[in-house]
């Protein structure tokens, strides 16, 4: 199960930009008019890269990624920004051009796999249907390859369980069920959102060895979207923590466990329970609660609630700016900027 | 560890009746919880982990007879409670109290947070009409919230600001021991480690004992005195955290704790995970002998036909295991 | 790595907003929720003042003035007996009213009684009550009302005829109690089965709800949690259906009304007011379309009413 992940070349960010997100904004209708959730939100992906993005929830990971599939529930809707998908505008593409990206080039996984599976249809046949709508398969030919699916996921006795339902699976087994139809078409991409979050630790383990593994087999890009920065911490290349709808940390896992330089994301690292912790020792907390859609405040979204907050940081937003490793490390923070620019 | 038990489970059994088949016309049990015993003792806090289905939450709702034991005791101050009928057990209500996993849905949308909270301390006659605006504002200020907070109604609060109300209003009563089932797990980290404080804190204050139910191991190994492990409604292994994390002897208790992701990318790139291979059978039909015995790397013939002995493998330690009895690796 | 000490945000300090409050809120933005407001206030207050506001009694007849078109005078014109159709129409309002409530709330009375039973206590009193609920739902109404129409009314009325003439206890004169009796008190006994199917779903999913469990861990009483964590919560959708029902037992009784078998002239009803005007309709066009507008403006009033409410009482729904 466990490749060899260190001499695995960790594909270089700036190379080739396989999704390129700018300026996304994304708002919800509310009683007091647009509120906005993701607030011109920068992001990429490059080829073969494996991107993690961690926030609470509320913080706008999960829609940033529906609304590039323009999958975006009622009522919340894209307003400004881009989102390119190899080299195409994702928001300025056909339905029926964007429906031969979804399922095809990009493959999602999402949070439940009870909800997000048919109840009515077999797994076979779930697993069948983008081959058979996608890559023009016959039913035979389709069936064939979603066995093989099955197997690659690490179902045992894949080919018995195409007609099975999904309430038949475990939580586990479906979850894997979702990961194969995500690659039933060999995507360029693979979104995962919060894929653990319902499962047991020992399942989750097994779920995270194995996207480690398919992706290293079959050189895919991985988004994979959490709130529990540990999980992902030996899959991913990098990391951007989002809060409140905007990135406000964007570096490389070592860099990000390190030397985190967001007063935010020190506070989440700091908020994990450690080994080393004594028993009833108190755990570092950030005090307060995100903000809501609406009621975000004039400057840096996270001044309220944050330690070293100055009067700059209340009446002007951050920029993400590089702060090391060439630029691959960039920070939202006018503190951390500023440490730097002394040192 | 000198403290005295504060409440003694013995052979404790839980067995739910369900019908299947579209017409519910098979009968079939579901052992939720077998022949569990342990004490929990006074000002402790004792972690139940496991994965879903355990049993850990059914032990949390039994021994605070919120379920009807099937079988077994729950020895508290002398007295048997899970014989206890409803009226009979209102005394002990008070001081056994309960949190529990999901803040949305906890609370009377309908109450404002002063009413929850105050609803019990009238009802148990715990302070005078003319004390109990007095008595919510302590309380509320005990669990960090405003005393403006009294006449806000659950859905304008958010969910760490509701899963403390739930506390206040478990504190209410003045209790002894706390059931803390998943109080943590629903919410974000950053605010979860603000509920950990505040149970630690509040442990401090007025002596509390808990029973934390809970899945997430690295919270667990932070805030437990002793941890028991759970497999299929049985207990697999209960030690003290140092015991339970540094020295496993259970092979499920060796394998859960190798799946819990640290925050180190370079430990966790490099580490050995054991996977465990399959998995939980159904409650309504489980193994015989010991119950981990399908999935087990170690598993021995004997380990299908009889159930191991819950006994005392080092000071303190117990567990269940043929291999760790026979003194084989384990 | 810092400890990051807590700080407090800065929360400005609002009003308390109850749920009830929040929904009415919800209600008064949404425009036709309030415009069917609107319309059943003011169709009620002429239904409890309008008799005694009109310019001429409903019954009284001006054979001088017979199928008059609308006037100053006369606002609705006249019929064919010269009785003014304005000042009928508001008695039906009133006649549409009293059987709509007296029906609904008979009906929401037996719906909630036997659906909280059965919800709360389970077992072989759910099983019975719903055995019931699904019998009488398999009863046509429409065919209830006229059996009965043809096998009770008769008799009764004359044999109430007869007591008036043998006592002449002026309590025998007025048959049209027996009309109202008869026809709305068999309708309302096979239109709870919604309520009670209703309540039973609300109480059953209530008392699954966590807080339940909460409450029973506090050591609280049966009767306080289902008094205070409940009842309560099953409000609102009863709410809701009460409204529609209202709606629907308004337009029933003119629909019997008009087929002969509700309420019989000389009273006035929407539904035989529609039924007379519909005979002479190319001649006197404003017979029928007097009574058929408020008749359709009244139904439409009590749809949006409901609608509006289940959206401010279910905001899930709307969001």
């Amino acid at each position: 199960m466990m490749m060899a992940n260190d001499i695995r070349p960790v594909p270089s960010a700036a190379s080739e930009r396989l999704l390129d997100v700018k300026g996304l904004t994304i708002e919800i209708e509310t009683r007091n008019g647009p509120a906005t959730i993701v607030d011109g939100i920068d992001l990429h992906v490059g080829k073969g890269e494996t991107l993690g993005i961690v926030g609470e929830s509320g913080c706008g990971k999960s829609l940033t990624m529906l609304s590039m599939m323009r999958l975006l529930p009622n009522k919340i809707r894209v307003t400004k920004g881009e989102a390119n998908f190899a080299g195409r505008d994702l928001q300025k593409m056909s339905n029926s051009e964007l429906r031969k990206v979804r399922g095809g080039d990009v493959g999602f996984i999402f949070q439940d796999p009870m909800t997000s599976l048919n109840p009515v249809m077999r797994i076979g046949q779930q697993l069948a249907e983008p081959l058979i709508y996608h890559r023009g398969m016959s039913k035979a030919e389709a069936r064939k390859r979603a066995g093989e699916l099955l197997k690659l996921v690490g179902i045992p006795g894949a080919e018995d369980r195409l007609d099975a339902y999904p309430h038949e699976l475990s939580g586990g087994m479906r979850q894997r069920v979702m990961i194969a139809i995500g690659l039933a078409c060999n995507p360029q991409l693979l979104i995962a959102d919060e894929p653990t979050t319902a499962l047991d630790v020992t399942i989750q383990a097994q779920i995270v060895d194995l996207v480690k593994d398919l992706r290293d087999k079959l050189g895919m890009s991985v988004v994979w979207i959490t709130h529990d920065l540990a999980l992902i911490a030996g899959l991913v290349d990098r990391i951007n923590v989002l809060y409140a709808g905007t990135v406000v940390e964007d570096a490389p896992v070592d860099a990000l466990f390190s030397n985190p330089s967001h007063p935010y994301t020190q506070g989440l690292l700091a908020s994990i329970p450690k080994l080393s912790d004594e028993r009833s020792a108190r755990l570092s907390s950030i005090g307060g609660t995100p903000p809501e859609p609406g009621r975000r405040p004039k400057g840096c979204p996270f001044a309220p609630r944050c330690p070293l907050a100055e009067a700059v940081c209340h009446e002007r937003v951050p920029s993400l700016e590089g702060i090391g490793q060439n630029g691959a490390h960039r920070v939202a923070c006018f503190v951390a900027q500023r440490k730097l620019e002394a040192a | 560890m000198a403290a005295q038990p504060l409440m003694r489970i013995e052979n404790l059994v839980k067995h739910f009746h369900v019908r299947l088949g579209a017409f519910g016309e098979r009968a079939a049990t579901v052992h939720a919880l077998d022949d569990v015993n342990f004490d929990i003792l006074e000002g402790e806090t004792l972690s139940l982990v496991g994965e879903s289905g355990c049993g850990k939450s059914t032990t949390g709702f039994t021994l605070l007879n919120l379920h009807r034991a099937t079988e077994g005791k729950v020895i508290y101050q002398g007295k048997n409670i899970v014989e206890l009928d409803e009226r009979a057990m209102r005394p002990y209500r008070r001081q056994l109290q309960i949190v529990f996993q999901d803040p949305y849905s906890t609370l009377n949308p309908r109450m404002t947070i002063g009413e929850a909270v105050g609803e019990p301390i009238l009802f148990h006659k715990l302070a005078t009409k003319a004390e109990l605006k007095d008595r919510i504002s302590t309380l509320l200020a005990d669990v960090g919230l405003p005393p403006r907070f009294a006449s806000r109604y659950p859905h304008e609060l958010s969910g760490g600001q509701r899963q403390r109300v739930a506390i206040a209003r478990a504190l209410a009563c003045q209790p002894k021991f706390i059931v803390c089932d998943e109080a943590i797990s629903a919410l974000d980290v950053s605010v979860q480690a603000q509920i950990i404080n505040l149970l630690l804190d509040l442990q401090q204050k007025y002596g509390l004992t808990y029973l934390f139910i809970a899945h997430d191991l690295a919270v667990v190994r932070h805030i437990s005195d002793r941890v028991g492990v759970m497999y299929l409604g049985r207990l697999a292994e209960l030690a003290t955290r140092e015991e339970l994390f540094e020295h496993p002897l259970h092979p499920y208790t060796k394998a859960l704790l190798s799946a819990v992701p640290e925050a180190d990318p370079a430990h966790e790139r490099s580490r050995k995970r054991q996977i465990l291979q399959g998995d939980v059978p159904s409650p309504l039909n489980p193994p015989a002998g010991c119950r981990f015995h399908t999935r087990c790397p170690i598993a021995m013939d004997v380990c299908g036909k009889v159930v191991p002995e819950w006994r005392e493998a080092r000071p303190g330690h117990m567990v269940a295991c043929h291999a760790v009895t026979e003194g084989l690796p384990g | 790595m810092s400890v990051v000490p807590m700080t407090t945000t800065p929360i400005e300090i609002e009003p308390p907003v109850s749920l009830w409050r929040d929904a009415w809120h919800r209600l008064r933005r949404n425009k036709l929720a309030v415009f069917g407001l609107i319309i059943v206030i003011v169709l009620a207050f002429t239904a409890l003042f309008g008799p005694y506001l009109t310019p001429y009694d409903f019954l009284s007849q001006d054979l001088n003035g017979r199928n008059l078109a609308p006037s100053l005078s006369h606002l609705f014109g006249t019929d064919d007996l010269g009785r003014d159709v304005f000042s009928r129409v508001v008695y039906g309002t009133r006649t549409a009213f009293l059987v709509a409530i007296v029906v609904t709330f008979i009906a929401v009375l037996i719906g909630v009684t036997l659906g909280a039973l059965a919800g709360f206590f389970g077992g072989f009193l759910d099983k019975a009550v719903m055995w019931l609920t699904d019998m009488t739902m398999s009863i046509p109404n429409l065919l209830l009302v006229v059996v009965i129409n043809a096998s009770l009314k008769s008799p009764i009325s004359s044999w109430m005829e007869a007591r008036y003439l043998a006592t002449l206890n002026p309590f025998y004169r007025e048959t049209i109690w027996v009309d109202f009796l008869l026809v709305f008190g068999s309708m309302a006994l096979i239109s709870w089965p919604p309520y009670a199917r209703l309540v039973r779903a609300q109480v059953l999913s209530i008392r699954s709800r966590p807080y339940i469990t909460a409450a029973q861990a506090l050591g609280l009483t049966n009767r306080i949690i289902l008094m205070r964590y409940v009842v309560p919560n099953a409000l609102g959708p009863l709410i809701v259906a009460v409204s529609a029902g209202l709606g629907t037992a308004m337009v029933l009784e003119s629909a019997f009304s008009f087929l002969g078998v509700g309420v019989n002239p000389p009273t006035p009803s929407w539904g035989n007011m529609i039924s007379d005007g519909l005979r002479v309709w190319q001649h006197y066009p404003h017979l029928l379309a007097a009574p058929a507008a408020v008749l359709g403006l009244a139904s439409v009033a009590f749809s949006f009413l409901g609608d509006g409410l289940n959206d401010a009482l279910n905001p899930r729904g709307a969001k």
